[in-house]
């Protein structure tokens, strides 16, 4: 049963919400892949490219935040329905950037040799 | 796999027909860390007050066993948890940076590389609740202290409870319960927390009415000093000086002597308590009579004092009334009406409020509860509450 702490200052983090599901390119894990690159414009529009497609987002503020905890000590993988265990809280989100809008497919040429 | 160099990047750029000119110059290239598809971090959405708690340094627990649904508390709050699904994928990433950190911070690299630390279609949510304190008094209950005379407390095999356990074991804030540990009028020894028998309450709180009687004290002037010399033979002083603060209030005057105001109404409840407990119920009036003259000298018994203890039957014939405790009912709300409705099928609103006022959330109204979980109708001019559905 139980909870946060940590000594210093906690981390901020950022969310980045996207529509839909997340998959790897390539047939193997999540893991070390790339999701994509994250551009702003000069106006603050986040601009994300993922394997062929483009999004466009906006920067939001959240009326209320989010704390991350992660689970201690090697346990079984929370239950999405109880809570029970012991927690900490690793960092704050105070701001997400959200991807709403439909991802544009980026019509490639073969891409440039570099 | 090998990073992304800022050649890659401005080659998809120019794929992607995005004219890098319009473009902030850092790039974040996000990838997958290597703990992300774990699942071991989930996301908790903060109720107002609990993120500057949480960056003042001070903590929130998740309570709740096996069998109960978690609650989080704060120091001093309670909240219900509940899963909030959305159809989104939320990806959390440290260090990444927003384009006003980028402006802020103008450095010659143009390309950072991130790593997002876990993601999640799903977030707890936060509702505050009512804590869960009804288990408080049932662990009490449990073994309740009879007296420094009793056996019992020698030979009991019963589980005793230290600040500590209650807090790990109650659903609700420290300060929600310690605050209850009051209401109740619990108190420590030998480490525990205790809730005194009944009748072992009865017993002291005769011995300093009956004192208070022989000495001729005023109700508002009884001396901590006096009590403890004349009574600390028949009792423990700690368990005098526990009743005289569970049944006054205590001020010290000038001269820095500490006296008690004892408290009429409830002395009052507590010994009609003592008289309801031996029958179903009773005779109205003669129950009337009878607790008058059992209450001490220079007190005055109201009906308004038994609001939450008994419920009167106005509509037998002799009027009766029996004893009916809130703190025995359910604690949830539904299961709080379900068993009121089923003690009696129609409530005024003046009967049925002590039996509900409990369950108000923090701006709850009880009209919004009735409203909520009852029915209205007219009965003789006077407006009733009934169920809103069949009671079995």
């Amino acid at each position: 049963l139980s909870h946060s702490g940590g000594t210093g200052a906690l981390a901020q983090w950022v969310l980045v919400e996207l529509q839909g599901e997340v998959e790897p390119r390539q047939s193997r894990d999540l893991s070390e892949s790339l999701l994509g690159d994250l551009h702003y414009t000069c106006e603050g529009v986040p601009v994300l490219i993922v394997g062929h497609h483009i999004l466009y987002g906006k920067v939001v503020q959240l009326e209320k935040p989010f704390a991350v905890l992660v689970k201690q000590g090697g346990a079984p993988q929370p239950s999405p329905t109880e809570p029970h265990g012991h927690y900490t809280v690793t960092a704050l989100i105070k701001t997400k950037l959200l991807f709403k809008t439909r991802p544009k497919p980026i019509i490639t040429h073969v891409p440039k040799k570099v | 796999a090998a990073m992304r160099s800022r050649a890659e990047v401005d080659a998809t750029l120019q794929t992607a027909k995005v004219n890098p000119a319009e473009l902030l110059p850092v790039v974040q290239c996000l990838s997958f860390g290597p703990q992300a598809g774990g699942g071991e971090c989930c996301l908790l959405q903060l109720e107002p007050g609990l993120c500057a708690e949480l960056e003042a340094g001070r903590s929130l627990v998740i309570r709740g066993e096996k069998d109960e649904h978690a609650v989080l508390c704060s120091k001093d709050k309670t909240y219900d948890m509940k899963i909030a699904d959305t159809s989104n994928m939320l990806l959390f990433v440290p260090g990444c940076k927003t384009p006003e950190e980028l402006n802020a911070d103008p450095t010659s690299c143009n390309i950072i590389h991130s790593q997002i630390a876990g993601f999640s279609k799903n977030y707890w949510e936060l509702r505050r609740c009512r804590p869960k304190l009804k288990k408080l008094r049932k662990l009490l209950m449990e073994d309740p202290y009879e007296g420094p005379d009793s056996r019992k407390d020698q030979t009991s095999t019963f589980s005793k409870y230290t600040t500590e356990d209650l807090f790990s074991l109650i659903q609700a804030s420290e300060e929600e319960i310690l605050h209850q540990l009051q209401v109740i009028d619990a108190c420590k020894i030998e480490g525990y927390w205790r809730i005194l028998d009944f009748d072992y309450e009865m017993k002291l709180l005769n011995h300093v009415t009956q004192l208070i009687d022989s000495e001729s004290w005023p109700l508002s002037k009884v001396p901590l000093s006096v009590c403890l010399e004349e009574l600390g033979s028949l009792e423990p002083r700690e368990m005098i000086e526990h009743i005289l603060l569970s049944y006054g209030r205590k001020y010290i005057d000038d001269a820095g002597e500490v006296f008690f105001e004892m408290r009429e109404d409830k002395i009052c409840r507590a010994i009609a308590q003592m008289l309801l407990r031996n029958a179903v119920k009773f005779n109205l009036s003669e129950f009337e009579e009878v607790w008058q003259q059992s209450v001490p000298e220079g007190m005055k018994t109201r009906l308004d004092q038994l609001q939450g203890l008994a419920l009167v039957d106005k509509s037998s014939r002799p009027e009766t009334i029996f004893l009916l405790k809130v703190e025995d009912l359910p604690e949830d709300n539904q299961e709080r009406f379900n068993s009121l409705f089923g003690i009696r099928q129609k409530w005024t609103e003046v009967d049925i409020t002590p039996y509900i006022q409990d369950l108000c959330a923090e701006k709850q109204t009880v009209g919004a509860l009735l409203t909520k979980y009852a029915r209205s109708s007219m009965l003789n001019g006077v407006k009733v509450y009934n169920s809103r559905r069949p009671i079995s």
